[in-house]
């Protein structure tokens, strides 16, 4: 049985170690009354309001309630842990058994993500980019900053890159992809389409570059193997039994993450700043706001009082709910259309309205009847409104 | 930093203000007493229609809604934000229409990674397990049989102003710091729950936190928050959580990043070791000019802003010698808020704002300055720009914009907390600025 002792006691050796690490008197000796329970300790750099005396900070506690038992619920059985115990943690500890090939994977890929990732994780249409190029030269990048040089390329983030572990990326395909209808793919696609991303990012899997080498398959054994060129490209080290330790020392720091501590009575009040030059909004800035920024209280007067208009042209549908994808891919009018519609119309209305397992969702996700439905779909595929 | 000297001089230029001001004051006073306007005012002098004839019965909007008229006070995104066809994507708060420090549920910002679910409550479960002797599942009416506590938090998303690293991009309060709200939150600390299911304290050190959307979105706490005031909610201003916000129920970490504030909750996991969950990785990590990133970068740092005047809501009505009240928002994720300053150079010199209402831990705390509007909106000779500061109890004061990104570069996107400025032109009109160096 968990005690609550305990837990004061983790709590105030927290506390303790990181005492020495604040400088004394940081609190300033002016502060209201009601944070006078304040205490540092706070993994992140900040106080803790311990509860005392019936007092959290400024709120009353009925302190009862945290030392009386009051069990609710039920222990889970083995098939409910197993049905939702599916993370993967770091390494791919967790990960079921399984495998997939890169050529597999490119398949998959090319029926199920290229609509919104596009070609080879290109990105484009709303979604994020898979990668932008080989992994190595990817993290070459990181230190770039437009500050110091404003012409300059930004850093490039992305799997390869950036990322520090390879099981993110099978955990989320698993959990959150295809993004509009999750959780369809079977654990042999998924690493199929890790490897697939391995490729792309040109990483390597023990001495094997996957980027040249498409037979590759990965496997719940090999996974272990996967280098990440960015594993050691983030602070503070959570990894380890002094994890935790090291991030309450990284946050004890305020130089390590732009903070700045100061007394009270010592701040800056006058000649504070070492330059006056004023950077502006350029050309107007981004004003992509929706609705219209206004803070006009009358009511728009051809409505009669009514705010908005609710019915829905095709074009206005196709812009809200269509245009992310299919801008990119099967445009209005494009000719990419001759594919599909050489079927028949009435196959591509069925898929329009009920959704296709690349991705599309079903009505493209409006609540539009079929009827209005197919008039947005006639628009898509001619580019005009009949 | 002769801080003594300038707060003699501040006593002085205040006794000398309200003198002016009490002058100021009595000749318009006089005026209004004997100037008589040119025009009878028709709202004055005809009943209005809403006055001579029946109003909504009360069996109208049973469940309330804002007055028709406020229709433009509403969440607003933009095609920049929209990831993911608006499913992985932000709609923010008007904070230029904010009122005190609660923001009302319709319009606390919205962020969702797979889509706003909607939970059917009877189907919700909440599994608690890893690393104890007796793992859990409960219903919403089991968990919200627990004893509850409510808070109020604000929530802010860690790329709150990140689009403006390397300058300002929004001449709009609302984009500029509206990837936030702050609301009073009912629900249990999590501690409450875990005392009785034995957990083991010498292995668990992190916990998992996974929602039930489209994403499943997750994020791994330390143990540290998880025993000290992380909760899990399902109460938002006295009433259930609105979809947008995780309904029936979500966590709650006060102070810390609104993304660990996982959303339509349904599985706590502790550990040894933590997650690396695609939230905590390839997003929400602040990369510095080392090249190196700040991961697991937990809680919002000291922070404010002007709220009156904004751009949306500026001063083009006011004139030379009206007295106006200035007033913001301070608040930190670190602890409580002590001082806030406000400054009508850019940030070169300050004077002390009030505080004013509710001063509350991780919390909007409102703080007000009374100003006289000089000739021009010209202050000391130069256009005003209206800069705030604000220090926290734990100790931490706002840096300016070229302190923060001399340690942190242009490119972190996340937790940036400089100070805003806001400058005022000699129409009154209010455009977003920063004093830096490039």
């Amino acid at each position: 049985m968990f005690k609550l002792e305990k837990s004061k006691l983790l709590i105030s050796a927290s506390a303790v170690s990181l005492a020495a690490l604040f400088a004394a008197g940081c609190m300033g000796n002016a502060a209201p009354s009601n944070t006078s329970y304040a205490t540092a300790g706070d993994i992140a750099g900040g106080v803790v309001y311990p509860i005392k005396n019936g007092q959290t900070g400024p709120y009353a506690v009925n302190e009862k309630a945290l030392d009386n038992s009051v069990y609710q619920g039920r222990v889970p059985t083995a098939n409910e842990l197993k049905a939702w115990d599916k993370d993967i943690q770091a390494g791919g500890v967790g990960l079921p058994e399984g495998e997939g090939s890169v050529e597999e994977g490119e398949e998959i890929y090319e029926s199920k993500c290229v609509m919104c990732h596009g070609d080879f994780g290109s990105g484009g249409g709303g979604y994020p980019s898979l990668s932008k190029g080989p992994a190595a030269e990817g993290q070459a990048t990181l230190t770039n900053n437009r500050w110091k040089d404003p012409e300059a390329d930004g850093p490039s983030r992305y799997f390869g890159s950036y990322w520090p572990e390879a099981s993110t990326m099978w955990w989320y395909i698993k959990d959150g992809m295809p993004h509009p209808k999750s959780k369809t793919l079977t654990d042999n696609e998924v690493y199929a389409l890790t490897a697939y991303m391995l490729a792309i990012n040109e990483l390597s899997v023990g001495d094997v570059n996957v980027g040249e080498d498409d037979e590759f398959v990965l496997s719940k054994d090999n996974f272990k193997d996967i280098i990440m060129p960015n594993k050691d490209g983030f602070e503070p080290k959570v990894h380890g039994k002094d994890g935790l330790n090291n991030v309450r020392k990284y946050f004890a720091v305020p130089e390590n993450f732009g903070a700045i501590k100061v007394k009270e009575d010592e701040r800056c009040m006058t000649n504070c700043q070492d330059t006056d030059n004023i950077v502006r909004v350029a050309n107007g800035g981004i004003s992509d706001f929706h609705p219209p920024m206004s803070v006009e209280r009358s009511m728009p007067k051809e409505n009669h009082g009514m705010a908005v208009t609710t019915k829905k042209d095709p074009v206005a549908t196709y812009k809200a709910n269509c245009s992310m994808c299919h801008d990119s891919y099967l445009a209005p009018g494009s000719s990419e259309w001759a594919a599909y519609t050489g079927k028949g119309m009435d196959k591509v209305y069925a898929n329009a309205i009920a959704g296709t397992p690349g991705g599309m969702p079903a009505k493209g996700g409006s609540s539009l009847s079929d009827s209005d439905f197919k008039l947005v779909v006639n628009y898509i595929v001619s580019g005009k409104v009949k | 930093m002769d801080n003594k000297k300038s707060e003699k001089d501040l006593e002085v230029s205040s006794r000398r203000n309200f003198f002016k001001k009490t002058a100021v004051m009595s000749a318009a006073a006089l005026a209004g007493t004997t100037l008589s306007a040119s025009e009878d005012d028709h709202a004055i002098i005809h009943h209005p229609k809403w006055g001579q004839t029946w109003g909504d019965p009360i069996t109208k909007n049973l469940y309330g809604v804002p007055s028709k008229y406020e229709h433009n006070v509403t969440r607003r995104y933009t095609k920049l934000l929209a990831s993911g066809n608006y499913r992985a994507s932000i709609a923010v708060t008007p904070i230029h229409e904010s009122e005190g420090i609660i923001t009302p549920n319709g319009l606390f910002f919205s962020r969702s990674h797979g889509g706003v679910a909607h939970v059917d409550p009877n189907e919700f479960r909440l599994m608690i397990h890893g690393m104890m002797k007796k793992p859990i599942v409960l219903t919403l009416d089991q968990l919200k049989r627990y004893p509850s506590v409510t808070r109020t938090h604000f929530i802010e998303c860690p790329a709150n102003g990140g689009q403006e690293w390397r300058a300002p991009q929004f001449n709009s309060l609302q984009f500029s710091k509206g990837f936030m709200s702050c609301a009073q939150w009912t629900g249990v600390y999590i501690k409450t729950i875990l005392k009785d299911l034995g957990l083991d304290m010498e292995q668990a050190k992190w916990m998992l936190a996974e929602g039930s959307d489209n994403s499943e979105m997750g994020r791994t706490l330390p143990i540290d928050k998880v025993l000290d005031d992380a909760m899990i909610v399902w109460g938002q201003n006295g009433e259930a959580l609105r979809p947008e916000q995780g309904y029936p129920v979500r966590l709650l970490v006060p102070g810390w990043e609104g993304n660990l504030c996982v959303k339509w909750l349904k599985r706590l996991e502790f550990s040894n070791e933590p997650w690396y969950a695609k939230e905590e990785t390839s997003k929400y990590t602040a990369l510095k000019p080392s090249g190196k990133a700040i991961q697991h970068f937990y809680a919002n740092e000291v922070n404010s802003t002007v709220v009156k005047p904004s751009p949306e809501k500026p001063w083009t009505d006011l004139k030379a010698g009206d007295v106006v009240e200035i007033e913001g928002l301070a608040w930190s994720g670190m602890g409580t808020i002590t001082k806030v300053d406000l400054s009508f150079d850019g940030g070169n010199n300050y004077v002390e704002a009030s505080l004013k209402g509710l001063v509350l831990p991780k919390c909007w705390t409102r703080w007000s300055y009374l100003y006289t509007i000089p000739k021009d909106f010209r202050h000391n000779g130069k256009q005003m720009i209206l800069t705030s500061r604000a220090m926290d109890d734990a100790g931490y004061i706002q840096p300016t914009v070229q302190q923060e990104v001399d340690v942190m570069g242009v490119e972190s996107v996340y937790h940036r907390n400089g100070v805003e400025s806001w400058e005022v032109n000699e129409k009154g009109e209010v455009n977003h600025v920063q004093i830096r160096k490039v």
